[in-house]
């Protein structure tokens, strides 16, 4: 909110002696921060942020309020013109609880244009004046003092006027020149012909005021803030005068703005009243809050004085009964965001200025509680995973449709899944439509543009929840997945590069993964892109011990043999290592492994050769010779039965 | 001439055959010829040539030497044939320990100059990065640590209720709005969270009943968040938040201020100042925004702080007696303070990256540079 500083200035005159630095440090102290300050129209204007809470600080006699208050300053009370309300001219009724109060008059516009003074005003405020005394009048008086009024050509209403719910389907067409169809939750000012005004948000376009209206009825009402923000949202109609109503108008402002209002059209064009009047009555929408000195001295974290409190909070507007342990409040007409105790707190706290609050570390009332297993579980794989070379990434959560179908999951096809319950009802857009099954989609795409962008090699991973769609709701569940392609190559110039292979990312999940878990990896993009996803559950724990039980290590030597042998192409290692181990299962044998593969020209059609590497160690006493030998004829005896050879 | 050269002499000159006496005399001859040329041996090489020149297999001085020893009186075998087998024996000793020498020579030389030339680059195992927005939330934990906060999560699918209702959001209010919140088509109550503290709702929830015997509970609670606004430079539809939150028996303002004047300096340093300001969200009462003294140029004033020294940092307040009450805990007993720090406007501010979305693009270079690892 754009705030001029000559005229808050002449509210509160001390202003005058602030630096502009000092002024935005003073407000931000109170509250309300000030994004910019623009020199216009002679004067600063200052881009205020007001609060959602503070309606009433939405104007320059509001933000006055606040800076008297904590200059410890008296505002002068408002200028307001003497007015006898007379008979009602227009028959005017309330039909709608939302509208309490509405007080108008009937004016007969005479000659004059808007003062200069308050055209600078209005354009030092972003707000362009239409040299038209009634609506240039009704919006400086809403900047200056916070209530929205309006005025309609009067001429143009037909018949009565009621303050009423909208039919449903009633149009409107609005000042902006937008035909509005509006609800029954809508209040809206009518004539006998219909709405001329949606109440609190804008006018109508058949009623406004221009250079030939003669006569104007004048509106200075109060309406319900829910009322209004529901209307100003359904329309998208955002105004001065919506945010003001909906965040909550001074209902006792309603006639004084209109007398303001009055006293402007006269002075500036010659305006007659015909009549003023006010139907209806202010309501009470404050109400009385007690505060505990108790309450006062935990909140601000030392005992502050009742009467010190009691003088702060009259200095904002609010009636104080000091009692011997606290403070019965009515606040002020335009302070209905003040309902419970803490908010008075807060408000004898702010005007004392928040740096005086004392900086305490709060005492431990019982143990620390440790960091669940699960995340201490994702922490260390994440640092686990980076020190193996990846890098963790961040994705949206949400994928386009496509996307969702390139993958699985972690729990694969067959996982329980309504693609359905993960839809977004409102989404940015079909790329952002749902809530993702898996992460390798993401994973992938965000591979591919590295690679793209000249990334020899691309090693990520993500961990983040994953979704399945249930009857009930989406459930979700951390999700690990890696993605590894491009060339490996570790810098060294005498060593060569290797294409990444499926068995690379094996050994990475061989390394992570709970022993014995299925390693799901799926090349991709004709296989020059490796995937892998999996369940956090398949990462293993910490383990519970700080350090696990002793296991003794023998002190023999250990003896080594090899076996050369040619086995059938498709013999998978699995099955040879189980049967060599199950043949050797009562001997010394510690360690087997293929310490070699060959696959060439000079073996017989059809077959490989491997290299076993038997490794045997006794835990009591140095092994023989010939015990070795007989063992690895055992192992060559295994090997054969599954259509081994030794080679030559 | 010694005596053992007489010696010789006679035994050359008693000689029958003047060809096999000639060979002998040659060899004797050279003694003096050898010594100097392997002298001059510099390179392996030179030592073979003087190897084949003087005892090689073939055509040396010694293999012509030894069929000519047939031919020496037997009088004279013990001096000349000794003497023969002696320099033939001595050339292959000194020839070998030149070789030795050179040898050894050679290895030194190369391998000083084969040496890894240590301007190259070495082989380095593989190192990837942790992402920058959850090195900055690890971080945010690890000072919270020391004080006693532990990790609560919640889903990010979550209930109108958790989102909204527990936190005294008003039913009408904006951020409610199908404009601001996504929900879920199949499931009209349910929507992505907007923010992390819903984590507070279910966390006080669970933990009301015993409470008191847990003295009261504090934790962090850091995650991921949907709003729906568009992309752009300072938007993002996901990002990241860390809520802070403590429960305890007579908490006040003062204690949000001593936490976290405690946080931010072990995060900032130990000059940082932190100055309060009031403000205004539905789950608090008093709040405040809190400002850190700009920590990129210790509040002497910069592009980051627009000059003013002071950084916006985060939103808090004490917790609104709604709050508490919808999780089934006695406002009249129990009291605390929570806090919401956006972590990509931390991390943008601390690192000075320029645009938002680069967190999410995830540029290995990008990654690497920023996320790094400790």
């Amino acid at each position: 909110m754009w705030i001029e500083r000559k005229v808050l200035t002449q509210e509160v005159p001390v202003v005058a002696g602030l630096d502009t630095r000092q002024l935005c440090e003073l407000l931000a102290s109170l509250g309300f921060p000030v994004d910019s300050v623009t020199a216009r129209e002679g004067t600063e204007a200052l881009d205020v942020d007001i609060t959602a809470n503070r309606g009433d600080a939405m104007s320059h006699r509001g933000l006055a309020r606040e800076v008297a208050s904590k200059l410890g300053q008296s505002l002068e009370p408002i200028a307001v013109p003497a007015l006898q309300e007379g008979a009602p001219a227009v028959e005017v009724r309330l039909e709608s609880p939302a509208c309490p109060v509405y007080s108008t008059a009937v004016m007969e516009l005479g000659t004059g244009a808007t003062p200069q003074e308050a055209q600078s005003f209005l354009l030092a405020l972003e707000s362009t004046p239409k040299r038209l005394p009634a609506v240039d009048a009704s919006n400086e008086l809403l900047h200056r003092y916070g209530h929205p009024t309006h005025a309609f050509d009067a001429d143009r209403i037909r018949g009565g006027v009621s303050i009423r719910w909208a039919k449903d389907g009633e149009r409107l067409v609005t000042l902006d020149g937008v035909t509005r169809t509006m609800t029954g939750q809508d209040l809206v000012i009518a004539d006998e012909a219909g709405p001329i005004a949606l109440a609190g948000v804008m006018g109508g376009d058949g009623t406004k005021v221009t250079e030939t209206t003669r006569r104007v009825l004048l509106e200075s009402a109060w309406f319900d803030p829910k009322t209004v923000r529901a209307t100003a949202r359904r329309h998208s109609l955002h105004t001065d005068a919506s945010h003001r109503f909906g965040r909550g108008a001074d209902p006792a402002m309603a006639p004084v703005a209109r007398d303001l209002l009055v006293g402007r059209l006269q002075a500036w064009c010659g305006a007659k009243l015909v009549s003023a009047w006010t139907v209806g009555t202010i309501p009470v929408v404050s109400i009385s809050v007690v505060l505990m000195e108790s309450l006062l001295t935990r909140v601000a974290g030392e005992p502050l004085s009742l009467p010190d409190a009691a003088e702060a909070l009259k200095r904002l507007g609010c009636t104080v009964e000091v009692k011997r342990d606290r403070l019965r409040v009515m606040p002020p007409s335009w302070r209905h965001d003040l309902t419970i105790p803490e908010d008075l707190a807060e408000e004898v706290l702010r005007l004392r200025g928040y740096e005086h609050i004392p900086s305490v570390l709060p005492p431990l009332e019982g143990p620390p509680q440790p960091l669940s297993q699960d995340y201490l579980k994702r922490q260390s794989l994440a640092r686990r995973l980076a020190h193996l070379g990846f890098h963790q990434t961040v994705t949206y959560g949400f994928v386009s449709p496509e996307m969702d179908q390139q993958t699985p999951g972690p729990l694969g096809q067959q996982a329980f899944d309504i693609p359905e319950g993960r839809i977004l009802a409102n989404p940015l857009g079909l790329d952002y439509s749902v809530l993702r099954r898996s992460l390798v989609p993401s994973l992938v795409e965000v591979a591919k543009r590295n690679l793209k962008q000249g990334q020899r090699e691309v090693r990520l991973f993500e961990i983040a929840p994953t979704f399945r769609g249930l009857p009930e709701r989406p459930v979700e569940s951390w999700t690990v997945a890696l993605v590894w392609a491009g060339e490996s190559w570790d810098a060294d110039p005498e060593s060569r590069a290797i294409l990444v292979k499926a068995k690379h990312l094996h050994g990475i999940l061989k390394d992570v993964l709970r022993p014995g878990t299925p390693q799901n990896v799926h090349p991709v993009e004709d296989d020059t892109i490796l995937t892998a996803e999996f369940l956090l559950d398949a990462v293993p724990p910490p383990d519970e011990r700080i350090i696990p039980a002793y296991t003794p290590q023998s002190r023999f030597p250990a003896v080594e043999r090899d076996l050369s042998v040619t086995v059938p192409t498709d013999l998978a290692w699995q099955a040879m290592h189980r049967a060599v181990q199950d043949a050797l299962n009562r001997t010394a044998l510690t360690d087997l492994i293929c310490a070699d593969l060959y696959r060439g020209k000079s073996l017989p059609a059809g077959t490989k050769a491997w290299l076993l590497r038997l490794t045997f160690q006794a835990m009591d006493r140095t092994l023989l010779g010939e015990e070795v030998d007989g063992w690895v004829a055992a192992a060559l005896a295994a090997a054969e039965s599954l259509g081994a050879s030794l080679r030559a | 001439m010694s005596g053992n050269d007489q010696d010789l002499l006679a035994g050359l000159e008693a000689m029958a055959d003047a060809t096999l006496r000639k060979r002998l005399e040659l060899m004797l001859a050279a003694r003096g010829a050898f010594d100097q040329e392997l002298t001059a041996c510099e390179t392996l090489d030179d030592c073979q040539r003087l190897k084949g020149k003087y005892v090689g297999r073939d055509g040396s001085l010694a293999s012509e030497a030894m069929p000519a020893m047939r031919g020496i009186p037997v009088a004279h075998k013990q001096t000349l044939g000794a003497e023969i087998n002696s320099i033939k024996k001595t050339w292959e000793e000194k020839i070998k320990a030149r070789q030795i020498e050179l040898e050894a020579a050679r290895k030194k030389h190369t391998s000083l100059t084969d040496q890894w030339d240590p301007t190259l680059t070495p082989p380095v195992p593989a190192r990837g990065a942790l992402h920058p927005l959850n090195r900055l939330m690890d971080r945010l934990v690890e000072v919270f640590r020391p004080l006693g906060f532990h990790v609560e999560e919640g889903p990010e699918v979550e209930t109108e209720a958790h989102n909204f209702d527990g936190l005294n959001i008003p039913e009408d209010h904006s951020a409610r709005a199908s404009s601001d919140t996504f929900y879920l088509a199949a499931h009209p109550e349910l929507l992505l969270r907007t923010h992390t503290s819903p984590v507070q709702v279910s966390t006080l929830r669970r933990v009301a009943h015993d409470l008191a015997a847990r003295g009261g509970i504090r934790f962090l609670a850091p995650g991921r968040v949907y709003r729906k606004d568009e992309i752009d430079p300072t938007h993002s539809p996901m990002f990241h938040q860390v809520e802070g939150m403590l429960v305890g028996h007579g908490i006040g303002m003062q204690h949000l201020k001593g936490t976290l004047e405690y946080a931010l300096r072990a995060l900032f340093g130990p000059h940082t100042e932190i100055r309060l300001r009031p403000s205004y969200f539905p789950f608090v009462e008093p709040g405040c925004e809190v400002d850190v003294s700009c920590p990129l140029c210790a509040a002497k004033g910069c592009r980051v702080c627009k000059g003013s020294g002071w950084v916006e940092i985060l939103g808090a307040g004490l917790i609104h007696p709604n709050v508490l009450k919808y999780a089934g805990i006695d406002p009249g007993e129990w009291s605390g303070w929570a806090f919401g720090m956006g972590v990509e406007r931390m991390a943008m501010m601390l690192s000075q990256t320029p645009d938002l979305r680069l967190f999410f693009e995830n540029d290995q270079r990008f990654l690497k540079a920023m996320g790094g690892l400790d």
